[in-house]
């Protein structure tokens, strides 16, 4: 039974996705609750602001039935701020810049103050540990007071969520063109530094080792994933006749008590 | 080796030069002489999967049938070229199934520098092949030669590179006219 | 689902005919007593329930159509999702019901045809998450038909059935069925739920009995094997566990193993980083939850 799809989620089922983020509206009429299967939806109640998926939020838009508020991120400003970041940053010249944290995950700045990471987990109905993640992390709400001291920051859905507000709602967004040349470039410098990431792609190619993405937006993997996985598999098999000599030179010295696997860490960590 | 995978077969298919050293009587059919012998020293290009069998004496070091020499698709000059710019050169015409049948003759030869310079290789050419496959208006000018001389795992991921993108085209055309 | 209101169809549209068919539990109608004893569940039934289980079946797609092989079946999941399912299809019918039986001028409910399009969507959308998960593991499943039914029979203690047909095979009644592993006394199905156990038997079974009629039945009866290994190729073909997968860990520092080995590991990966890691490498963190597929 043929399945027509490739490996991994497709453009169109990463915008399906997408469509799960939590977004802010304004109403623009009453509506009673929902139990959805998605989970519940509060009465909608004029002139309070509510929280909900992105699809629902497009379905009544379209409707004329509320406006929507943008994303913090999908602003001029924020989106200038980050374009700097990308563009130039030491930092992150050759990295993505960094995505929101993760809920017990530090920011930038905490992280510089010496804070230490620590996971959050919720429990699922079964009793196990849960860590939420996008597309269900509240990343592309409106802020309702804007904090300075907060560095804006591109959420993984964040090429989904662009395209379909600007199409659908960009009465609702400020200066949508300004955003659309911003939200190009953006995508121009990231792209450069995704292709200039084939040349560490040997990283991930060896057992235990790995080629960090961290940053990257679940489009940009999704438009680059077939290629990147075809060629680190290649270089696997290439490398294959090395990796055994090295496997078993390893475990000779292990066999003499010599072998300290972290020492092999330094020499796989790279990152684009 | 996969059993069910057409291009593993087909890199079994590929020939390697092979050398007789010891005297083989009645296997002539192998040079096109059927009922004859074959003689010591005698040099064939015989099948992957059968010169590999036909060495496995000489692998464990007992009596050698035959011993195995790098094709020319791996040769040194070949190495060189490589060495100097991948991109210029045409896999496809020095094997269809140019880094299957590396992987097979690595297998068999212990060469840690080959690895090096065809893990250099795939890298600088894979580059190049995400440019030409994100290229919307298709291979132009010299990557139309490029592309022609893609082996058949460049070919795949050209292959998967170019749907991909072509799909996010697809998206993004859907959600303007929506 | 015969009465349920055309759905508008989710985002990405594909073919859904077949699998309609292929959901694990038949639609059959509930009388009241069951839709009270599942709403009475217990906290797994809550509304805020849902909203978690939404989020677990939707990593569990993403996961499934990420990797090689076939994902352990959450088992408890999809019978609460699938009971939620039934309910909101009985709530979409009395609702469209009630719709139908006001009188278009007395409108007294504005917002009933909103809500039912609204659950509609919410409902189309969930049937293809599960309809996608089951389409991407059956496809799976018969690629390496073989791999499964081996991997399955192996756990049963009894080893008679399979000498049994392996010297059925050097006579000349053999045939390709001889080598379908036998699963009937197998009762652990992990990775696949039972329904999938029993369609992978099914489906090699015909296939090995098509592949009889059609060629094999001229083969020598010891070259009617489809599980043999001579020359050092296996028929049987797994998935490869060492392609390369994104994941993005979740937990505070997850290791990425080599050869999923527990005592020897490669690069640490911290909270918040998306890597490329072989599966193998990275599948032990899936499992625990600390590390999710993308």
């Amino acid at each position: 039974m043929a399945f027509p799809l490739p490996r991994g989620i497709t453009p169109s089922e990463i915008a399906f996705l997408a469509e799960m983020e939590m977004v802010t509206i304004m109403p623009r009429q009453r509506l009673e609750g929902l139990e959805l299967l998605g989970g519940p939806i509060e009465p909608i109640v004029p002139p309070r602001r509510a929280s909900l998926p992105l699809w629902l939020a497009l379905l009544l838009k379209r409707q004329r039935r509320a406006n929507i508020l943008p994303p913090s991120w999908l602003h001029p400003g924020s989106l200038e701020l980050i374009l700097d970041i990308e563009a130039h940053h030491n930092d992150y010249r050759h990295a993505f810049s960094p995505p929101p944290p993760l809920p017990g995950q530090p920011n930038v700045r905490e992280l510089a103050r010496g804070h230490e990471p620590v996971a959050r987990p919720q429990y699922t109905p079964d009793g196990e540990r849960y860590f939420a993640s996008p597309p269900f992390l509240p990343q592309n709400a409106a802020e309702s007071n804007f904090d300075p001291t907060q560095v804006p920051s591109l959420p993984f859905h964040w090429v989904e969520i662009s395209s379909m507000l600007l199409d659908a709602a960009s009465d609702d967004l400020t200066d949508p063109d300004q955003i659309r040349r911003l939200l190009k470039d953006i995508r121009e410098v990231r792209m450069a530094k995704m292709r200039a990431g084939v040349d560490v792609l040997d990283a991930a190619a060896t057992g235990g080792g790995g080629v960090a993405l961290t940053g990257v937006g679940a489009m940009e993997l999704g438009e680059e994933r077939g290629f990147l996985s075809g060629a680190v598999d290649n270089l696997r098999k290439i490398g294959a006749s090395k990796e055994q000599a090295r496997r078993e030179q390893m475990a000779e010295q292990r066999a003499n008590g010599g072998y300290d696997a972290t020492q092999d860490e330094e020499e796989d960590y790279m990152e684009f | 080796m996969s059993y069910y995978d057409i291009d593993s077969i087909l890199t079994d298919a590929q020939k390697l030069p092979c050398t007789f050293e010891l005297e083989v009587p009645g296997l002539g059919i192998l040079e096109g002489n059927a009922g004859e012998d074959i003689k010591a020293g005698t040099r064939l290009d015989l099948p992957l999967w059968l010169g590999e069998m036909l060495s496995i004496g000489a692998r464990l070091g007992t009596s050698r049938l035959v011993t195995l020499d790098m094709p020319e698709a791996l040769s040194e000059r070949v190495l060189n070229a490589l060495k100097a710019d991948p991109r210029t050169v045409d896999l496809r015409s020095l094997a269809p199934h140019f880094y299957n049948l590396s992987e097979r003759i690595l297998e068999l030869f212990e060469e840690e520098e080959m690895v090096d310079i065809l893990t250099d290789t795939f890298k600088k050419r894979a580059a190049e092949i995400a440019d030409h496959a994100h290229n919307s208006r298709g291979a132009v000018g010299e990557g139309v030669e490029f592309l022609r001389g893609l082996d058949e795992t460049e070919r795949q991921l050209f292959r998967a590179a170019h749907d991909r993108a072509k799909e996010m085209r697809a998206w993004a055309g859907q959600v303007k006219r929506k | 689902m015969g009465a349920m209101p055309q759905a508008p169809s989710p985002q990405p549209t594909t073919h859904t005919h077949f699998l309609a068919s292929a959901s694990p539990t038949p639609h059959i109608p509930m009388d009241i007593d069951d839709i009270l004893a599942s709403v009475d569940r217990g906290p797994g039934a809550s509304p805020a329930a849902a909203g978690i289980d939404h989020q677990l079946l939707t990593r569990f797609w993403v996961a499934e159509r990420a990797v090689s092989e076939v994902l352990p079946w959450p088992a408890p999941l999809m019978e609460r999702m699938m009971d939620r399912v039934r309910l909101q299809i009985e709530t979409i019918e009395d609702l469209a019901a009630s719709s139908a039986d006001v009188d278009p001028n007395t409108t007294h409910n504005p917002n009933l045809n909103l809500r039912l399009s609204i659950l509609q969507t919410d409902l189309a959308r969930t049937q293809y998450l599960i309809r996608s998960i089951l389409r991407a593991r059956l496809a799976k499943l018969t690629k390496h038909s073989m791999h499964y039914l081996v991997h399955l029979a192996s756990r049963t203690k009894n080893p008679l059935s399979q000498s049994q047909s392996q010297s059925q095979s050097q006579s000349q009644s053999a045939v390709p069925q001889d080598s379908v592993p036998d699963i009937s006394a197998v009762s652990d199905f992990s990775p696949l739920s039972a329904q999938e156990s029993t369609f992978v038997h099914a489906h090699q079974s015909l296939l090995a009995g098509h592949y009889g009629s059609a060629f094999m039945g001229a083969f020598p009866p010891q070259l009617r094997r489809l599980d043999d290994n001579a020359g050092g190729t296996s028929m049987v073909q797994g998935p490869d566990l060492k392609e390369v997968v994104f994941v993005r860990c979740l937990g505070t520092e997850v290791p990425v193993l080599v050869d999923g080995e527990e005592e020897d590991f490669g690069v640490t990966m911290r909270m918040g980083d998306v890597w490329v890691v072989r599966w193998e490498g990275g599948e032990g963190g899936v499992e625990e939850g600390e590390v999710e597929l993308l």
